[in-house]
Formats: C-alpha cells, structure tokens, sequence
C-alpha cells in the first residue's frame, strides 16, 4: 500500500521532470525577447495592466476523499478570498477544478461558476489547457481584470499552504507573484526528491535556477516582436498551470502514503 | 552537417532527433528548414508540421508556439503536438464535427474565440492524417 502511494509521487516527480525541457527553454527564450524588446513600447495582451473590477479565482481541489484536509483548507480559503474581494467592492467569477471543488460549488448556486473542469490524479498538457484557454479568454475579451490561482503548495510531509497567486496580468518580467505582492523569479523551479533519511521518510526541495544565458546572436523575428510574445505567453500559462497542477498531484499523494506508513507502524508495533 | 529537431510540449518531449529537412507553419507562411538555416525566431501557428527523414516524410499536428532554428538545431515549443500516426482518423473526423457544430451555435465574443480555436485544432488534426506523402 506504501509502495502504491510512493509510485504515485514518483510518477508525478516524473511528469514535474518531464515538463522541465519545455518551461527552461520557454524561461530562456522569454528572457532573451525580453531583453531585445525593452526598447520598445509593447502592448502585449496577456501582461495588461488595467483597473480590476472583476476578478476570475480559479481554485484547484484533489480528487479524492482522503485528501480531504487540505481540499477543506482550500475552499476555506476560496471562501475567505470571496468575502474579501466583496469587501473590496469587486466582481469575482469562479473557475473551479477538480471533483471536490466542483461538487462543492455545485451546492452553492449563489457562487458564479464560469466553468467546471474535471480534474484527474495526473493532470495532463489538456487539462492546463482547458484552464488556460478559459482564462484567457475571460482575460483577453475584458470580461475580467485579474486572474487568481488557489492551490496548496507543498512545504513538508506534513505541512502544505494554501496559496494564491496572480496568474494573469503576466508580468513583463517573467515574475509569479502572489496576491501580497511577493514575487519570484519564474526562472526558478522547485523539485522534490521523495528519500529515506535515518528510515524515515522525508522529502527533499532543491531549487533549480535555469540557465538565461544568450542563446546565439541576435535571432532574427520572422514576425513582429509583438506577435512572437503573443504566442509565447499562452505557452508560459499553460506551463504554470501545469507546474502548480503537479505539485498539487504530489502533495494529494502525500496524506495517503503518511496514513499508510502509520498504520503499518502501529501493526508492527503489536 | 546534420540538423536536430526538438519537440516539446508543457508535458513532454514529442521529438528528439536528426531531421533531413523540415516545413513549419507560421503565422507568416510556411517556412522550409534545411542544414545551415538562418537563425531566426518565429511563432508557430496552428497546423502541420513536415518532417523528412531520407526520403520519407512524416507529420505532425502541431497546436500552435513558438520555434527557433539557428546552429542547426530548431526548437519547437508547443502547447500540444501529435504524430499523424497517433491520431485516430474516426474520433479525429468527429471532433471536427462537434466544433463546427460549436461554432455555428457561438454567441458572444468570448464564446466564438473559443469555438474557432477549437475549430482550427480540429481541422489541423484532420489535415495531418490526409497530408501524407
């Protein structure tokens, strides 16, 4: 039963490695068009800035009942966030996925769901997709100013936080920044590396820098700077939301193994 | 002087490999790679991507991104990416007809974005099973 769960975080560290070839080249080409286009005045789409007066909160629950500690933390949250945005006098608009969310959002019409997306224990590039052409769209059409992502992240075998971070106005810079302000560089890439330590079961964080070295001289655009940007932010959203969907695949795995690992402590122990 | 093609989508690598040759579809047109290319940087539309290999040619159902060729090596980054030898033509063919069917009934701005996305990668999967050669 350990070994279930075990393989589970392991397939999932495998999608996160996996995913890294695309979202350091991306990292590395982003910074490299950025850097040949400070000079200009761009308006790019996905990184506008306006006034927000409605606001899109996508929140992203696990599938399973075990997990449900965190799932509560979560909509906990989502709820809190809600009244604060109500408070500040906006607009907001739910875009939920996952079967707990979507169940539990089901029971509450006078929330405003915009959509339901299945979620599934490894999330594939389809399901980043279906959230990022949804949020896209909301984004780009001006039906919302602002794009909120609620999720768990991982920061032990026991501790997980319920964060929210603004994913859409990009920032020019390549930067994730959550709701406070706090931003981190995207070139930054957090991995774990489930081990042993002294018998017990522990997880291990590296952070990997990618490199943003010049690639090669001046690449010529076959269009203009603009449309090249335009095609690389929805890449960039879709890796994001991919990223923190795995990370979330792995903290759902978490709970179960620690639940199983006890048990069989406690059989052992008689 | 050998020319080395990458594939990557969020989730995987879809191609890792030597390439003879190569056609891309841009938003400005198709563009033909061959050893020795300028370097240059270019969004990738939605459509079909060529590749020879000796004499044979291959495709592949690409959903749109970004690629950069210079010093022989062209990398493609894309949000989806499909073999023509993976899709199944049936479900292919059903698909494109629920999306037409999705954007005759669109209504609103944001509602017909949507359906002609959906459309354009519909009939991008259809076209790559046709387009063998």
């Amino acid at each position: 039963m350990k070994l279930v769960a075990a393989a589970k975080v392991r397939r999932a560290q495998e999608a996160v490695v996996n995913a890294r070839p695309f979202s350091e080249t991306l990292v590395e080409v982003l910074y490299s068009i950025n850097e040949q286009l400070q000079t200009e005045d761009v308006d790019v789409p996905l990184t506008n800035v306006r006034p927000v007066k409605k606001v899109a909160l996508v929140v992203v629950t696990g599938d399973r009942g075990l997990c449900g500690g965190f799932n509560n933390f979560i909509l906990k949250k989502a709820e809190a966030r809600i009244k604060e945005l109500k408070t500040l006098g906006l607009d907001y608009v739910v875009i939920s996925v996952g079967k707990k969310g979507n169940s539990y959002f089901l029971r509450r019409p006078e929330i405003p769901v915009d959509k339901f997306i299945d979620g599934s224990n490894l999330p594939t590039a389809k399901e980043a997709q279906a959230i990022a052409d949804d949020v896209f769209s909301l984004f780009v059409s001006e039906e919302v100013d602002k794009v909120e992502l609620l999720y768990t992240k991982f920061v032990s075998l026991v501790k997980s936080d319920p964060v929210i971070h603004t994913l859409l106005p990009l920032s020019p810079k390549g930067e994730i920044c959550d709701i406070n302000g706090v931003c981190v560089d995207a070139a930054e890439d957090e991995f774990f590396r489930l081990t042993t330590k002294e018998g017990k079961l522990t997880v291990e964080r590296d952070t990997i820098r990618a490199e943003t070295a010049d690639f090669s001289p001046i690449l010529q655009f076959e269009q203009d700077p603009v449309q090249i940007l335009d095609a690389l932010l929805p890449l960039y959203l879709n890796s994001q939301i991919l990223r923190i969907c795995l990370g979330f695949t792995i903290d759902g795995a978490k709970p179960r193994l620690l639940e199983r690992f006890w048990r069989l402590l406690l059989v052992l122990r008689h | 002087m050998t020319l080395n093609l990458c594939v990557l989508t969020p989730n995987r690598i879809v191609w890792d490999s030597e390439v003879k040759e190569i056609i891309l579809s841009t938003n400005s047109g198709q563009i033909g790679v061959l050893p020795n290319h300028a370097p240059i940087a270019t969004a990738v539309d939605i459509g079909i991507l060529r590749i020879r290999l000796n004499d044979q040619w291959l495709t592949m159902a690409l959903m749109g991104g970004f690629a950069r060729i210079g010093n022989n090596e062209i990398t493609v980054l894309v949000n989806d990416a499909e073999k023509s030898s993976d899709i199944d033509p049936e479900e292919a063919q059903q698909t494109l007809e629920i999306a037409e069917a999705a954007l005759r009934k669109a209504e609103g701005k944001r509602q017909t974005i949507e359906a002609n996305l959906a459309l354009r990668r519909a009939r991008t999967r259809v076209e790559a099973i046709n387009a063998i050669s």
